[in-house]
């Protein structure tokens, strides 16, 4: 187990050398520079030669790439060429925000994921099966600044239920949490009543029929805990895709973190921050599938057997 | 006894509701940033190329520009030109203090100066070759040439008066953490693209004389939220979340107007909507050509049909409040189809049977380049039927906002529509000057005569009326070589909640800034 663990972690390199490059080498090569970004009316072209020099424009590309890896490797970030703060001081302001955002988003689908997943699977085919899995159809396929938008004319508009947009107060949290929340309730709904409805009709599961034990008992106890392996390794999966989900939908509700600061970062093509967005998202989701990984393995006798 | 208990009970209950009511509800105001402001990561004027409109409120300016554009005083009570340019002396404002208790007089001012040296917004003051301190309120300026745009840059937010002493002390968190100013209002709080926090400054009574309140303010405690996307700012101010919208889209307007509680606020806008035309690029190379495309815009049917009839149109390349803008009628550019058509018949392009001009068995097809936003999308797609009514056919292509301006950069436009927000006659060189062909210069325009103008504009000038007559000078050549087509001019509209805020009824300032908040209140 310790040596898979060690293996995983050591795998982790190489992809995240990869994803450094593609994240690198698709920003430098969107048309466009910060220091657009920084010229004024009335500045003259040799301001521009100027200031691509001082932040190290001019240089090749390779060159450019070195040199910020080396500082990343080290902690350093760097300077935000056009916000002029210390890209770690916008990260850490940052972070919170979305972490708080994406963790009860998640919390929120599992929840209902689950439990919902469960209901339809003890009703299968009938008619809670169906008007759940028709809800789940709607709530996977709208995209989430739209529902975002909807949630906010029901609940702030007509009902005035919650604020509008920013993050001032706890109720401020409600309607961003149920846009990004919604969509990953129904994912998990799907696999939960589908690993239930295969994990009953296995052999022990008619054994513990024969066994006389109470169906209900037998389905939360037993067909549940076999059911929830793929459902946990896909939460885990989530944490990534649910930062990177974010995006949109903190922008939309005008909220401060990551996706907010990579939108604007990007529309000023300020690489250092959006290279540590992106860098911050892409890690998420690598630790994600790490953390799938080692709960499948550890919840799974099969495979912990396998790598033993 | 007992009624008067149950009187007294209540009226010890109604004004304990009033002792905690009242600083809730009392001259607080919550503000949306224009979308184009969202995001200014810093309130160093110094250092800046973006500033907020909550940086007009924590900082004054030497001079304040009115909404006619005319310059009136501000911390300089009155000032003197040299006949020959070459020196200016100001007489300042006596018994103003920066929000830290620093006195505002002649040595900050040239502290002030000093902090521009070496920085992003150099230019702003670099004809200023030396100050001198002539006594505590009088400030002398020895230009290295003469420079009449010295009133306009005075009264920029990029040369908002800051702090020397603290600037120095606080190095690069100046503007981010703490920033210290002569405003009406102090900063109490700041979170890059979230929101900005300001208290009224007590002691403030030395306001531009074109408030109608001189300080403190109003207002006690200004809130400025970022909100990026419209509808969101829009569904804000409609629930009361926000007091007011600094600029509200066109497309959200009436929308605006329907509220009961909302009003709009209008104010002469900035911006300038043109089509650039490549003069390097066939058949744009030809005078006639350039001159046919400019005259088939019908800029009134685009401000009807594409703008609701708000704004104005545009005939010349700069907003119609500049003395600039005001060239021979002769080189103005308006919609002329005869004209239009005459002109391509004598370039050679003859009109075929599919409605498209064709030359040496060449149809008359170019391309047409935009922004994708779905404003531009709309102008474009009229214009592109504009053109094609007097026989050019045009391809439109679309590029995100964002990177436009790196394929400008390759010179292979032909036609294009875009904007710009800009103030100042400058902005004619900065568009259109030999020397930044691509972008900024769209239009690819390197003309000698033009060239010789510029210099004239930029540099020749002595003062300020020889400015105005060699800018409109330049600016009119430049029209006659039809290197743009001009289209349209925009308004600003404010939105505001109309039962919380009440506005002067008059508001002689270019924008929403420190002249108009003074004078606005909030009602209890």
């Amino acid at each position: 187990m310790i040596s898979y663990l060690i293996r995983r972690v050591l795998m982790l390199v190489p992809v995240f050398l990869a994803v450094s490059v593609i994240i690198f080498l698709i920003l430098h090569f969107i048309p466009g520079d910060p220091i657009d970004n920084l010229l004024k009316v009335g500045s003259s072209p040799a301001a521009r030669a100027e200031m691509e020099a001082r932040y190290g424009l001019d240089r090749p590309l390779p060159v450019q790439y070195a040199i910020w890896l080396g500082k990343v490797l080290t902690g350093d970030l760097g300077t935000a060429i056009v916000a002029r703060r210390p890209v770690l001081d916008m990260i850490a302001q940052a972070l919170p925000h979305s972490l708080r955002l994406g963790g009860l988003a998640l919390l929120f689908s599992s929840v209902m994921g689950i439990g919902l997943g469960v209901v339809a699977a003890l009703n299968r085919d009938r008619w809670p099966d169906r008007a759940i899995m028709g809800g789940v159809l709607l709530g996977s396929t709208m995209p989430s600044f739209w529902l975002g938008l909807i949630l906010m004319l029901v609940f702030s508009v007509w009902l005035g239920w919650f604020p509008v947009s920013g993050a001032r107060s706890w109720t401020a949290l409600v309607l961003p949490v149920l846009t990004i929340g919604l969509g990953g309730t129904a994912l998990v709904a799907r696999i939960t009543r589908v690993a239930m409805i295969e994990a009953a009709g296995k052999d022990f599961v008619m054994l513990l029929h024969a066994k006389g034990l109470s169906p209900l008992r037998i389905q939360l106890r037993h067909v549940l805990r076999h059911a929830l392996i793929p459902v946990v390794t896909i939460l885990a999966l989530r944490i990534g895709w649910i930062l990177g989900g974010a995006v949109t939908v903190e922008v939309v509700f005008a909220r401060p973190g990551l996706g907010t600061l990579l939108i604007k970062s990007l529309s000023q093509h300020d690489y250092p921050v959006v290279q540590a967005c992106l860098l911050m998202l892409a890690m998420a989701v690598m630790l994600g599938t790490l953390l799938g990984d080692l709960l499948q393995a550890a919840m799974d006798p099969r495979v912990r057997a396998a790598l033993a | 006894m007992t009624m008067s208990f149950r009187k007294s009970l209540l009226a010890a209950s109604v004004s304990l509701a009033a002792l905690l009511g009242a600083p809730v509800l009392a001259q607080e105001a919550t503000f949306v940033f224009a979308t184009n402001e969202v995001g200014a990561p810093t309130y160093n004027p110094i250092k800046a190329t973006n500033l907020n409109a909550a940086t007009t409120l924590i900082f004054d300016r030497m001079v304040s520009q009115a909404a006619d554009l005319s310059y009136h005083p501000w911390l300089a009570e009155s000032w003197e030109e040299a006949p020959d340019g070459m020196s200016w002396v100001f007489h300042l404002k006596p018994g103003v203090t920066f929000h830290n208790g620093e006195p505002f007089n002649a040595e900050t001012v040239k502290a002030w100066l000093e902090l521009f040296k070496g920085s992003e917004n150099a230019y702003m003051a670099e004809a200023i070759a030396s100050v001198e301190v002539v006594d505590d309120l009088t400030v002398k300026f020895v230009m290295s040439r003469p420079e009449p745009n010295l009133l306009y840059n005075f009264s920029s937010s990029y040369m908002s008066v800051v702090e020397p002493k603290s600037y120095a002390a606080l190095g690069d968190n100046y503007g981010v953490t703490e920033v210290y100013g002569t405003g009406p209002f102090k900063l109490e709080s700041f979170a890059v693209g979230q929101e900005t926090v300001l208290v009224r400054n007590e002691d403030y009574k030395w306001g531009s004389p074109l408030a109608k309140n001189q300080g403190p303010a109003h207002i006690a405690r200004l809130t400025f939220r970022e909100i990026a996307e419209d509808s969101t700012a829009f569904l804000e101010l409609k629930t009361g979340g926000v007091d007011m919208l600094l600029g509200v889209p066109a497309d959200l307007l009436a929308e605006v107007q329907k509220e009961a509680n909302l009003a709009v606020l209008t104010l002469p806008g900035q911006d300038v909507y043109y089509m650039p035309i490549n003069v390097t690029k066939p058949p744009f190379d030809d005078i006639r050509v350039r001159e046919a495309a400019a005259k088939a815009i019908n800029q009134d049917e685009i401000l009807a049909s594409v703008f609701g009839g708000v704004g104005s149109v545009a005939h010349t390349f700069l907003i119609d409040a500049l003395p600039e803008s005001h060239v021979a009628d002769s080189a103005k550019i308006s919609y002329d189809p005869v004209r239009a058509a005459a002109a391509l018949d004598e370039a050679g392009w003859v009109m075929g049977a599919d409605g498209v001009r064709a030359k040496d068995g060449q149809p008359l097809k170019v391309s047409l380049w935009t922004q994708s936003d779905s404003s531009f999308r709309r102008l474009t797609e009229v214009v592109q039927a504009q053109l094609k009514a007097v026989g050019i056919e045009a391809e439109i292509t679309t590029f995100d906002s964002s990177m436009i301006r790196d394929q400008y950069k390759t010179g292979e436009q032909q036609l294009a529509v875009r904007s710009y927000n800009w103030d100042n006659a400058d902005i004619v060189d900065w568009f259109l000057g030999g020397d930044r062909l691509g972008y900024p210069n769209v239009s690819m325009f390197n003309d000698p005569k033009a060239e010789e103008l510029r210099a004239a504009a930029m540099t020749g000038a002595k003062n300020m009326d020889e400015r105005v007559k060699n800018f409109t000078a330049y600016h009119e050549y430049v029209l006659t070589q039809f290197p743009v087509a001009p289209i349209y001019q925009p308004v600003t509209s404010v939105g505001y909640n109309s039962e919380r805020l009440a506005m002067p009824a008059e508001l002689n300032a270019p924008s929403v800034g420190a002249i108009a908040i003074m004078d606005m209140e909030v009602k209890e």
